[in-house]
């Protein structure tokens, strides 16, 4: 007779004997949490690139008897040395234009009278302008320029401190929470990893439940299978988006400037790559349990690259190279325009694009895809 | 190409890896044949009928089906598919699987009307708005055959249309089988059941991708000796000769 621990064996070693037949499962348990480790230890450290800063320095010098003093010079020195901040230097009339374009995410000005206070013992107010769309951002300009400062009056004898920063945003703000920095990327990732399961399973099950067969003996062709779903599917995730938004500004009370038309838009533009991923993908899935394989490589690197928390431009080369092809990395972008800066449709329209090149590039796949399996 | 001929299969080959699931077979099937396909499991039946319906690509030969290479999109239209397991969407009702059937092939406007006689002749109209998910092994497969008939096809391509289903339901889908072969169907059935094949007007016996031999039963036993399928099957195999047909 068997006693209960060896029954408990049998179906240990079954298991073990089962699991270990399954190379991908195997090769998943090893690499992926190491990929997903190295991933997270880097994006959490605060070794990553140095944000765009501008400066318009009108700083005029005094002369002193020790010799002539130009402290905004030294300034614009220390912040160039900053590992947080890229230093662009801009003229008065230009920096507001580079900074509603993003292509600096924040500008300090230094007026003309900086040096002239400062020795004569007067405080100074310095205007910081942010762009503000991004916590993470805004946080790392008004980090490096704040030790920028305390560098500064460091080297200055006596210590004193008397230079203060007046901040302002361009977009968001101390009235924004973190959820409403983070609201576009919550739907887009939603909407992006709902429709992506929900596909690639139905579509599984239509290639294991032999309905496929019957659709690839009927006059309907590969490409049409592929459009029929992405209409369908194209509903869910719209609905998807839907419950999520309204959630979103009703119930947890998000701050939102865009129009509520155009984010459906960007979503559903996101469902039609979603909707072909996971078409595609499917074909390499036997069975539900390797389509949930996908996730850890398909949905949790665009989650954590795609600029959901961390800001795109702050990561490391390679990386920004491998956000570049990522789908959720253009339409949470296209999202934050519209809901955080009050973006309007032909400033999103690069994004959009994407999405839809990236669509159109899936559709081919899947339809690739089907050829070779019919 | 002859007209004659509505299926016309040229040394056909099929290859998955090493196995060779159809090797060079050829076959030619006279339009309102019913054409049985018997051999034990693995004899390439299955192969044989997703090539004739265009759903495998041949590792070399051809298929014609009404004259034209396979896929054939026209073509298409006017073959029916009933595959092994029940192809069904078990989250839709039995109308809504037929009647989408039905729309894939075209049929607009009249597809209600013909949705209901189909389901009239496998017998489900009081089952047609019950989920495909709550349905018996039985009613799957007769749902399964409504999808394939309700286009009216010209040519039925049946893969083992009674496995697994009882003896009276056996006899029942029989006898849809010559109902719409009279009506001027041209049926393909592939089976392992030999009294199955003795209803066919033509067999050819399957082992390895080949035909043993082909003709109709009475033919087969005759050419063999013998007084049934079974014996005769074995004769042939024993024979291990590889007839073409006439």
């Amino acid at each position: 007779m068997t006693s209960g621990g060896t029954r408990i064996l049998v179906i240990a070693g079954r298991i073990i004997r089962q699991l270990s037949r399954d190379r991908r499962t195997i090769g998943l348990i090893v690499v992926v949490p190491s990929l997903m480790l190295a991933l997270l230890g880097y994006l959490i450290s605060d070794d990553k690139g140095p944000v765009d800063l501008g400066v318009v320095n009108e700083d005029r010098a005094v002369t002193l008897p020790t010799g002539e003093v130009a402290l905004g010079e030294r300034l614009v020195g220390e912040l160039k040395e900053s590992e947080l901040l890229s230093l662009r230097e801009l003229r008065a009339g230009e920096w507001r234009d580079l900074l509603q374009r993003g292509e600096v995410k924040g500008v300090l000005l230094i007026p003309a009278d900086f040096t002239r206070k400062l020795v004569s013992g007067h405080g100074q107010e310095l205007a910081l302008h942010l762009e503000g769309s991004e916590p993470v951002t805004a946080g790392q300009v008004q980090r490096g320029v704040a030790l920028s400062l305390q560098d500064l009056m460091a080297e200055r004898a006596g210590g004193e401190m008397p230079v203060t920063l007046a901040t302002s945003y361009l977009y968001g703000g101390e009235d924004y929470g973190t959820l409403d920095y983070f609201a576009p990327g919550f739907i887009a990732g939603f909407v992006f990893f709902f429709v992506f399961l929900l596909t690639s399973v139905s579509f599984l099950r239509e290639r294991s439940g032999g309905t496929i067969e019957r659709l690839a003996a009927s006059p309907v062709s590969q490409l049409e299978i592929v459009l029929g779903y992405l209409l369908g599917f194209s509903l869910f995730g719209a609905l998807e988006a839907l419950v999520i938004l309204l959630f979103s500004i009703y119930v947890l009370k998000i701050q939102f400037v865009g129009s509520i038309a155009l984010v459906l838009l960007v979503v559903l533009m996101l469902t039609l790559g979603a909707v072909n991923l996971g078409i595609f993908l499917s074909f390499f899935a036997r069975n539900e349990l390797q389509i949930a394989q996908f996730i850890p490589m398909v949905v949790i690197p665009q989650l954590l690259l795609g600029g959901l928390v961390w800001p795109v431009e702050t990561l490391a080369r390679p990386l920004q190279w491998l956000a570049a092809v990522m789908p959720l990395t253009y339409a949470i972008s296209a999202l934050k325009d519209v809901m955080i800066r009050g973006h309007d449709l032909a400033q999103i329209v690069p994004s959009l694009a994407f999405l839809l090149a990236f669509a159109v590039l899936m559709v081919g796949m899947a339809v690739l895809n089907l050829r070779r399996e019919i | 190409m002859n007209e004659r001929y509505i299926i016309e299969v040229e040394r056909a080959t099929k290859a998955f890896g090493r196995l060779k699931a159809l090797d060079g077979l050829t076959l030619r099937v006279r339009e309102g044949e019913t054409y049985g396909l018997l051999g034990p499991n693995g004899s390439g039946k299955t192969t044989l009928i997703r090539a004739i319906a265009g759903v495998i690509r041949l590792t070399s030969g051809t298929v014609r089906v009404m004259g034209e290479v396979v896929p054939s999109r026209r073509v298409a239209t006017q073959v029916g598919y009933m595959t092994q397991a029940a192809a069904l969407y078990e989250e839709l009702t039995v109308r809504e699987n037929v009647s989408f059937c039905a729309r894939l092939y075209g049929l607009a406007g009249r597809a209600r009307e013909r949705v209901d006689e189909v389901l009239e002749l496998v017998r489900l109209t009081e089952r047609a708005d019950n989920l495909v998910r709550v349905l018996s092994g039985g009613m799957r497969q007769r749902t399964n055959l409504a999808c394939a008939l309700v286009h009216r096809p010209r040519l039925l391509l049946l893969d083992e249309p009674t496995v697994g289903v009882d003896p009276r339901l056996r006899q029942s889908l029989w006898n849809y089988f010559h109902q719409v072969n009279r009506e001027g169907t041209t049926l393909i059935i592939s089976t392992h059941i030999m009294e199955e094949a003795e209803r066919c007007s033509r067999i050819g016996l399957m082992r390895a991708g080949r035909f043993l031999a082909e003709g109709s039963p009475a033919e087969l036993k005759a050419r063999a000796g013998r007084d049934d399928l079974e014996s005769a099957f074995l004769y042939y195999e024993g024979e291990g000769k590889v007839t073409g047909h006439d």
